[in-house]
């Protein structure tokens, strides 16, 4: 669970709210604040006053799994496996180890073809796939994903649901624009303008959201 | 005005794609699964790539643009206002169109990335181009913006116009349809016959096939108006 307190940051004003465990999706228009927001719960940005508790910690307590928007701003290797191996490098876990445990990780994802392959001759949809297994392949007990489908296409979305769910992280906070996916979330977050205009099961926050856009097709009357 | 692909192969170790065909004026759609080929090919056809073999013959293009997948790659001005200048374009106008008006002294890396998008689609577009290819144009935009770009875009159908996306919902009114398929650039037909024979479809147009229905194209009033007969 996460509970926020306090927050005023730049356009952000949440005075409260509480993220069960489970998958939630966080949305929103461009600019709304949602990468601020993940920002914040990540310990990146660290707003004054304002009170972020995961788990019964502070966030630089917390095994955290960040995504950057930007693809390649994930990025701190040029080969692939380096990049998936770097939190197991950086947390000294044993060498054979690593490389099994890279090596399962993109086959799970069905990407072992890429294991040599030089970071920028990726696609943006395999960036954002080798991103995501950098960021879970360390067991991190919350993930905070932003955009992380925005350069995927539906079976890729698939590939890193499994990711995800394969992770073992607690909680798992992803900015979406998607709405298909995001309705498949256990809690939805609308933010606009930089507050919570709804919050809850996605029946709830489509039925606040009723009429815009942010509403799929399958969920309107 | 015409362009013409003459047989383009790309190799890169075990990777390759091929593409032949001849675009005219008009909304082409091209999807493929991720890691298809689609920006690779993107590059080549507008010039900053050269393929392995094969060539391009643009006849009748004097001005071609790419709209690349990642908006932060474009990025070579210290402020907005900077930025709209590189593309030729009047600050201000292009300011207004992305809805950013006032922001000309920021860092454009300050904006979020989907403003960061919306603002170089609206400094592509205040330049005419005989031929534009958007990589990924719909990425980072939320539903709102989707919505905007996809008909925005529909009203440049007099030039050749590329789109190569991974999108399923809010899409251009598209011309000719085509798929990256096994590492070929196939040519499926003009929309909406092609439909039926389009292996990544997305999931409403595939569910309307599926009932019989073929929408008339493929923007969102064409897709909700398949829904609706689709229920009755």
């Amino acid at each position: 669970m996460i509970i926020v307190r306090d927050l005023a940051f730049r356009t952000l004003l949440v005075p409260e709210l509480i993220i069960p465990p489970g998958t939630s999706a966080l949305v929103g228009p461009n600019g709304s604040g949602k990468t601020t927001f993940l920002q914040i719960l990540a310990g990146i940005l660290k707003p004054e006053k304002c009170s972020v508790q995961i788990h019964g910690k502070s966030p630089v307590e917390c095994r955290i799994g960040f995504m950057n928007e930007y693809p390649d701003r994930n990025m701190l290797f040029s080969r692939v496996s380096d990049e998936i191996a770097s939190s197991l490098r950086f947390s000294c876990s044993p060498c054979g180890e690593i490389s099994r445990g890279v090596e399962l990780a993109l086959e799970s994802a069905g990407i072992l073809h890429l294991k040599n392959r030089r970071i920028h001759t990726l696609s943006g949809g395999e960036m954002a796939l080798v991103a995501l297994l950098a960021v879970t392949i360390h067991s991190p007990e919350v993930l905070l994903l932003d955009e992380f489908d925005s350069h995927l296409d539906d079976r890729a979305v698939d590939a890193a649901e499994q990711i995800i769910r394969a992770s073992g992280a607690v909680t798992v906070l992803r900015c979406t624009q998607n709405m298909d996916v995001a309705s498949h979330s256990k809690t939805m977050i609308a933010l606009f303008s930089g507050r919570i205009r709804a919050t809850g099961s996605p029946s709830d926050v489509f039925s606040a959201l009723s009429g815009t856009c942010f509403v799929p097709f399958g969920w309107r009357d | 005005m015409k362009l013409v692909l003459d047989r383009i192969t790309v190799a890169r170790d075990e990777w390759h794609c091929h593409a032949d065909g001849t675009l005219h004026p008009g909304i082409h759609l091209v999807t493929g699964r991720v890691g298809s080929g689609k920006t690779t090919l993107a590059r080549i056809i507008s010039g900053v790539l050269n393929p392995s073999s094969g060539k391009i013959i643009r006849e009748g293009i004097s001005s071609s643009m790419l709209c690349q997948q990642f908006p932060e790659y474009h990025v070579t001005g210290a402020t907005v206002a900077k930025e709209a200048e590189s593309y030729g374009v009047a600050a201000e106008k292009a300011m207004e169109i992305a809805g950013l008006s006032g922001l000309g002294e920021e860092d454009p890396f300050r904006l979020s990335r989907g403003e960061l998008r919306r603002f170089q689609i609206a400094c592509l577009e205040l330049r005419d181009w005989d031929l534009i290819v958007f990589d990924e144009p719909f990425s980072a935009l939320d539903c709102q913006e989707k919505q905007r770009v996809s008909r925005r875009i529909s009203l440049l159908s007099s030039r050749i116009v590329i789109v190569f996306t991974h999108e399923q919902r809010y899409l251009p009114r598209t011309d000719f349809l085509w798929e990256m398929r096994d590492g070929v650039l196939q040519f499926l037909g003009t929309v909406p016959q092609a439909l039926p024979y389009w292996e990544t479809a997305p999931g409403h147009v595939r569910m309307l096939l599926e009932n019989g229905i073929i929408p008339a194209n493929l923007t969102e009033e064409d897709l909700r108006e398949g829904l609706c007969r689709m229920q009755g």
